[in-house]
């Protein structure tokens, strides 16, 4: 017994490690034919990565905001649900926390809530959108990952309105090329650094990772909640003869799962962006699907893979900036992770 | 206002047509039981390679019919995933989307530069005689490029095979029940890896109209969610041939209103006409305006004992 599970996770971890090595090698190929200059190019990506303390910092809460898409995703999938649809559920927890941020009159509050509303209010809005696909999902049996995706686009585009429409959050008009995007925020509602030293720009988004890692991965895994949702995901006409409201359960995990993806998203305009502008989610939902894949449930796996991707994409940028390769390069390498480990894991199960 | 009503139609009528190529592809992997979330990534696929097909050959019969040709492997790879190795479909369907991403980008950008926007040769509208003189729907339905004949032919060759011919029938079973097809003695991997390579090949023909029969251009990420409409639509459409292509006329003409409206001094978001296809998709997924009944046996990878 004991020895079946250690070599099961050894297998996990052999073929998780064996795609991100294998995907990584393709990248660096290509990386390769493409650069003008091979080790330039590289010599720029790590750069990116880690080249300087302000690369570091960019990284991290590059990493962070994943990390809570990647958390909805494993908190759903404990119940057999798959939120693809953390891109919307980031678009709309950022216009929320920038609208309250902007006009809720919270920029005097004392103790910092001049910051922690707007981020609730943001983790409520990205609870609602995915919420939808679980009310859809209980009430009609509607395929959540076909809900989740439509309400990617219907969040995109709700982010365009509102920064194009006047009654929204378009800021003032002084002249004729103001650009069509939200004011900045107020400085008491940014989110405050972790650190003094102006070049690491780590804000406290960092700490609210660590602990939303820390009460999931104990609600997942010793808590009854965990125990529920398992059972859901596992045999859902099995838990409800045995007393446990499956339908309840699944919304909840919807409810909680976009709530993540939510709070990454008032995360990226407080900590980071400061202000709103068309688009500005720009594949961070899609990464950290990507990172709650890799991860395969684990909430550990989850925080590995954030930071790896976050790098990863840090080190893209930069290299696109100074060496012309462009960083679709990560894409690739992401798509691939994504299908080798799709194509290995049924491999892992042949043999019973 | 004759004029206004005969461009709207046109403009739903050519909107529509990728997505009818993609959706009636997809409905018939549906209905064998395979579903492809890399439509998407297909269709951009598709559009990249007709583009360059058209841009080196100069000629866009030869692009579109590379294009065409150039996505079967991928598909034969999705194949390869979903029915061989029986990987999660959803799953593999998220990852081809991304790679499909990141080649045309990269691609794009090393062959023809970032931000480039090459011209290239398209099709000359076809001017059916008699016919494209019809008020109101003439031009709209007559006068488009050969290459929407040729798709409504497809469609047709579609609905008919599914519904009037023993492959169809055959390709129905393996959705609804691969198990009693396959000791009848019809191969499920073989029907199966022939659907997905169909709907490979339709989903790189509609890639190939919406850029070198459209656009006239390649745009990085052009799709940009075309793909998933189109799965919308073989659920709007119930996983029947001509409800799917009206799902798709819908999804057409709510998206060509935006064209539309201004002109006819209506003053709405140009973002709610933008979104009025999704909303349609997900009130139509939710089953909110009929009941949904897709092949018992979708998605789920069949394994012989």
């Amino acid at each position: 017994m004991m020895k079946n599970y250690f070599n099961e996770h050894a297998q996990v971890l052999l073929t998780t490690f064996g795609a991100v090595f294998l995907a990584l090698m393709i990248g660096l190929l290509l990386v390769y034919l493409t650069a003008d200059d091979f080790s330039d190019a590289l010599v720029a990506f790590f750069d990116g990565m880690f080249g300087s303390t302000y690369a570091v910092g960019a990284s991290l809460n590059r990493a962070v905001t994943l990390a809570l898409v990647g958390m909805g995703f494993v908190f759903a999938s404990r119940a057999n649900l798959v939120n693809v649809g953390g891109e919307g559920q980031i678009a709309m927890g950022g216009i929320f926390a920038a609208a309250m941020a902007l006009y809720g009159g919270v920029s005097d509050l004392p103790l910092g809530l001049a910051w922690i509303l707007p981020l609730i209010i943001g983790t409520l809005a990205g609870s609602f959108w995915c919420g939808i696909a679980g009310v859809l999902k209980v009430q009609r049996g509607t395929n959540e990952v076909i809900s989740t995706l439509l309400l990617i686009f219907i969040g995109l585009l709700v982010v365009y309105w509102s920064v194009q429409s006047d009654s929204l959050l378009r800021k003032p008009r002084t002249n004729s090329s103001t650009l069509p995007e939200s004011a900045e925020i107020p400085e008491s509602t940014m989110l405050p650094y972790l650190m003094d030293d102006s070049s690491l720009t780590l804000h406290v988004g960092l700490l609210f990772a660590v602990i939303f890692a820390v009460i999931i991965w104990i609600l997942l895994n010793k808590g009854e909640l965990g125990f529920r949702l398992r059972a859901i995901g596992l045999n859902d006409i099995a838990s409800r003869r045995a007393g446990i409201s499956a339908k309840r359960d699944m919304m909840l995990a919807m409810f909680v799962s976009g709530g993540f993806s939510g709070l990454a998203g008032a995360i990226m305009i407080l900590g980071e962006q400061w202000y709103v502008t068309a688009g500005f989610s720009s594949g961070y939902g899609f990464d950290g699907l990507v990172a709650g894949l890799l991860a395969r449930g684990s909430v550990p796996g989850v925080l590995m893979a954030a930071l790896f991707f976050g790098f990863l994409r840090s080190g893209g940028l930069t290299m696109e900036m100074m060496s012309g390769v462009p960083s679709a390069v990560v894409y690739i390498i992401q798509g691939l992770v994504v299908v080798f480990i799709a194509g290995a894991s049924r491999f892992a199960d042949k043999r019973d | 206002m004759e004029e206004q009503i005969a461009l709207f139609i046109a403009s739903m009528i050519r909107l529509a047509m990728p997505l009818m190529l993609a959706s009636t592809g997809e409905l018939v992997s549906e209905r064998a039981g395979v579903l492809n979330l890399s439509l998407e990534g297909m269709m951009l696929l598709g559009a990249f390679f007709a583009s360059y097909g058209t841009y080196v050959t100069g000629s866009p019969v030869m692009g579109i019919l590379i294009g065409v040709l150039l996505v079967l492997p991928v598909a034969l790879l999705q194949a390869f995933l979903s029915v061989t190795l029986r990987a999660n479909q959803l799953v593999v369907g998220i990852g081809f989307n991304l790679i499909a991403l990141g080649v045309t980008t990269l691609s794009y950008r090393e062959i023809f530069g970032p931000l480039s926007r090459v011209s290239l040769p398209g099709f000359d509208p076809v001017h059916v005689p008699w016919l494209s003189d019809i008020p109101f729907i003439g031009t709209a339905l007559f006068s488009q490029n050969i290459l929407m004949y040729v798709g409504l032919v497809i469609i047709v060759a579609i609905w008919f095979t599914l519904t009037r011919t023993s492959i169809g029938l055959a390709i129905r079973a393996m959705g609804e029940n691969p198990r009693s097809a396959d000791q009848a003695g019809l191969s499920v991997f073989k029907y199966r890896y022939g659907a997905v390579l169909f709907t490979g090949a339709m989903a790189g023909l509609a890639g190939g109209f919406l850029s070198v029969g459209d656009i006239h251009t390649f745009t990085e990420n052009m799709t940009n969610g075309a793909g998933y409409l189109a799965l919308a639509a073989v659920i709007f459409g119930n996983w029947s041939v001509w409800k799917t292509v009206g799902a798709c006329l819908l999804f057409g003409a709510a998206t060509s209103l935006q064209f539309q409206l201004p002109g006819w001094g209506i003053d709405v978001p140009t973002a709610w006409l933008l979104m009025l296809p999704y909303i349609l998709a997900l009130v139509a997924v939710a089953g909110l305006v009929g009941r949904v009944e897709q092949p018992v046996a979708l998605s789920i990878p069949y394994r012989r004992n």
